[in-house]
């Protein structure tokens, strides 16, 4: 690689310990935190470096690939960007240097309902391979005719978020003054005020050009300026939402449609019945329930409950390309993850997005060669030294232990 | 809510609030545990360990955290335990308890070695559902002179603490130079000017409109002040106390009778063969056996020995809304604990008190929504994931194994 297109990072943790500087605390607070005691944010991580894994020696494995399909496109590597809301407060214009480097690595990226740039904005200057993600409203008629605008702008797969019916309990957001809507109390004036070259860049950047950040996505009667009292939060359908809501939506959206958030086999299985094209199990980066399990911890399970031609995605916690060929072992057909570009948005925008996609596919494509893997359909459970319960058994364990 | 939160968003705040106002020696002797500080720590494991899954796309919009003890609607599974501290906390401070559980609606017990009398604090909180704790003596006489009292003031439940035979080994009240009786040695002395604010606003006050903290709760033959060199209950005989002691009080006192501090489903078992109402499962906070396993870890082999039609309460440990969850989930009715109302007693008085108990009803609704649960009724063992072979299991899977 390059020198100067590393930016001294090495991998995602470099990436995360550039971006604490360049952000002002409260905002990188808001990013990186977790629920409650953070149990949930080190479980995550604790769930994936707890696998061994054992190497295979001798194995030609020159023409090696990570690549692999999800809904029928082909992607550079079994991962894709999770949608999330700060993207624009990371690096001006964020958003749309996220799209760029996931079309520039040929990942999925994920536009969020939340961001401070237009779809339209994302898509045009962007492109690639688009997913949009939502929260429901309450108001039916303003959901359709939101649905009408992200298929008329092109997206082909949707993500409705579907784990937060109340208010997640994230206190350091409540210490460090970091609140939605924003306000500028006198401790986050300070935390801007020791960020400069922040304040400059992006702060600065988006009130010359575009004014108070936006929900941009939001429609027009909601009040979406982040620093508005009156959110449009309150019309957004929370502790209501029930599987109803779920199948006016299906009957909408002609193309893929995944529900994400969830944690129990059970859900995944209604999921399948309701005719969704797959799940996305997550645990919302530990920033919910903090004693949640990992999504890697029950994608055992899910993938039994539901078969093998459904897809499940997971999400949380993946740092290392070694993590994404665990996820597959374990039954994944793709990993997701929000905070590693995140991190290098904060860090470089665009080039910085785009590093941390490098770092997983380099990563990945080494213990690949490593464990003697020429392809992401040879990834399974046999890669594993003494794994726990939790851990699928290989297919000729099975076999032995059926005969 | 609160008219202020203090700053404090958990009970961990509270608790680090409570170290900066309360004289060292104080604050040890409330905070700390028996001899290493294990059982302390394990009772916080034993919960944090449970992971539990969410449950999506569940209407819980009606949700409600209130449930039914001893035939009382009380707005939560939660109880406020005895403890012999709250006047060191705040001027008061057993008044102040009582308030904010009458405020909350949930029960709070008085402990007999309250420095506030039980007539005044029934007068304090004159709507409150409060519940009386004693120890009890091979004296006959003294017994019954007690349960008069109680009676007296209207107490309808009783509490008998039995897991003190023995002065319990905390070794860092004698390294503080805190002990009871209370001798006014230079190093606690020392201590006690570090706090000039606790010694004007809790010590100063007491002295000047009481006197010497006392043992007003005791019969008048073993009443004595804190610094009285013969402190009597202290130098009572009670290690030869048995069932028969018990007995005595459930001849005479007509109300509930729980006894508190087991740790063995055989001892819940003979409790309720000898006629009592209930039992509260508890090592005491991690006070007296150091080894002892966490309430949490025994609560379901007590609630299968026992059945469904006895009170069984676990104490100790719980520091989450989530805690109380996993506690009712596990097979308790309801949960009690000490600490958290006696570090915001210790921040402000009735209003920490208070704190303490906003949080836990919060954070309590708000897992319960996440976890797309209702009611109190609906909270069983199908929450967890994968759980240590000491929780319950769902009645679902018994009934297939059965099968």
């Amino acid at each position: 690689m390059a020198k100067k297109n590393n930016l001294g990072a090495y991998n995602i943790e470099d990436l995360r310990l550039m971006a604490k500087k360049k952000l002002p605390r409260g905002i990188f607070g808001f990013i990186d935190g977790g629920a409650e005691d953070h149990i949930g944010v080190q479980n995550n991580r604790d769930a994936y470096t707890q696998l061994k894994i054992k190497n295979r020696v001798l194995i030609d494995v020159s023409k090696r690939s990570t690549k692999t399909t999800v809904f029928g496109k082909e992607i550079a590597m079994p991962y894709g960007i999770s949608p999330t809301g700060s993207a624009g407060i990371a690096w001006y214009g964020g958003e749309i240097g996220l799209a760029q480097a996931a079309k520039k690595m040929n990942v999925p990226c994920t536009v969020a309902l939340n961001a401070l740039t237009s779809m339209e904005d994302i898509w045009e200057q962007g492109g690639g391979n688009l997913w949009f993600q939502l929260y429901m409203w309450a108001d039916k008629e303003m959901s359709k005719k939101f649905m009408d605008k992200v298929k008329a702008v092109g997206f082909e797969t949707l993500i409705v978020t579907v784990d937060g019916p109340v208010h997640s309990n994230r206190e350091y957001n409540k210490k460090n003054g970091f609140s939605m809507p924003l306000k500028y109390s006198p401790t986050m004036i300070a935390q801007l005020l020791a960020k400069p070259g922040w304040l400059i860049r992006v702060l600065g950047q988006h009130y010359l050009r575009q004014g108070t950040p936006k929900k941009e996505n939001y429609p027009p009667e909601l009040a979406r300026k982040i620093t508005d009292k009156e959110t449009a939060d309150k019309h957004v359908k929370s502790d209501t939402q029930n599987w109803d809501d779920i199948q006016f939506i299906r009957d909408m959206w002609p193309g893929n449609m995944m529900i994400k958030g969830l944690q129990s086999a059970e859900d995944a299985v209604l999921a399948k019945e309701r005719g969704l094209d797959g799940v996305v199990m997550s645990n919302h980066g530990g920033r919910y329930v903090d004693c949640a399990p990992a999504p890697l911890q029950v994608l055992a399970e899910t993938r039994a409950a539901v078969g093998d031609d459904f897809s499940v995605i997971i999400d949380s916690g993946a740092r290392r390309g070694s993590d994404l060929v665990k996820a597959i072992a374990c039954g994944a057909d793709m990993v997701m993850s929000g905070r590693p570009t995140l991190f290098g948005t904060a860090a470089a925008g665009m080039p910085g997005a785009y590093r941390a996609l490098e770092i997983f596919h380099t990563e990945m494509d080494r213990v690949m060669a490593q464990l003697g893997l020429n392809s992401i359909d040879e990834i399974g459970p046999e890669i594993f030294w003494n794994p726990p319960e939790w851990v699928p058994k290989p297919k000729p364990a099975l076999k032995a232990a059926a005969e | 809510m609160a008219k202020n939160n203090y700053g404090a968003y958990n009970i961990e705040d509270l608790r680090q609030l409570a170290k900066k106002r309360v004289p060292k020696g104080v604050f040890d002797y409330v905070n700390g545990g028996a001899e290493d500080g294990i059982a302390v720590q394990n009772n916080r494991d034993a919960y944090t360990q449970l992971k539990i899954k969410n449950r999506v796309l569940i209407d819980v919009s009606k949700r409600s955290t209130e449930t039914t003890i001893f035939g009382k609607k009380i707005a939560m599974p939660y109880g406020i335990s005895p403890t012999g501290t709250a006047g060191l906390m705040w001027f008061g401070g057993e008044a102040g308890l009582a308030i904010a559980a009458e405020k909350m609606g949930v029960p709070c017990t008085v402990a007999l070695n309250a420095q506030t009398s039980m007539e005044e604090i029934r007068e304090a909180a004159p709507n409150a559902d409060l519940w009386f704790q004693v120890y009890t003596w091979p004296d006959k006489d003294l017994s019954l002179k007690q349960i008069e009292r109680i009676k007296s003031v209207g107490f309808e439940t009783l509490i008998v603490t039995v897991d003190g035979p023995v002065g319990s080994n905390r070794e860092y009240n004698h390294k503080n130079g805190f002990s009871m009786p209370l001798k006014y040695s230079p190093r606690l002395f020392a201590q006690l000017l570090a706090r000039p604010g606790w010694l004007v606003r809790v010590l100063g006050q007491h002295y000047l409109k009481r006197g010497a903290p006392t043992m007003v709760n005791y019969p008048e033959e073993l009443m004595s002040k804190i610094t009285d060199p013969m402190l009597k209950h202290m130098f009572t005989k009670v290690d030869n106390v048995t069932w028969e002691h018990i007995h005595r009080i459930r001849d005479v006192f007509p109300g509930n009778l729980l006894i508190k501090g087991l740790q063995s489903k055989e001892d819940a078992v003979l409790a309720k063969e000898n006629g009592l109402q209930g039992v509260i499962m508890s090592n005491h906070g991690g006070r007296y056996v150091d080894c002892a396993p966490a309430p949490l870890q025994v609560v379901g082999e007590t609630r299968e020995a026992v059945g469904d039609d006895f009170t069984v309460i676990i104490d100790s440990g719980a520091r989450r809304g989530s805690d109380l969850v996993k506690a009712i989930a596990c097979g308790a009715n309801m949960v009690m604990s000490g600490r958290p109302t006696l570090f915001g007693a210790a921040v402000a008085g009735t209003h920490g008190s208070y704190r303490a108990l906003e949080i836990f009803k919060v954070e309590m609704d708000r897992v319960m929504a996440q976890l797309g649960l209702n009611s109190v009724d609906e909270i069983g063992p199908e929450i967890f994931w994968n759980p240590p072979e000491w929780v319950r299991k769902p009645k679902t899977q018994l009934k297939a194994a059965a099968e």
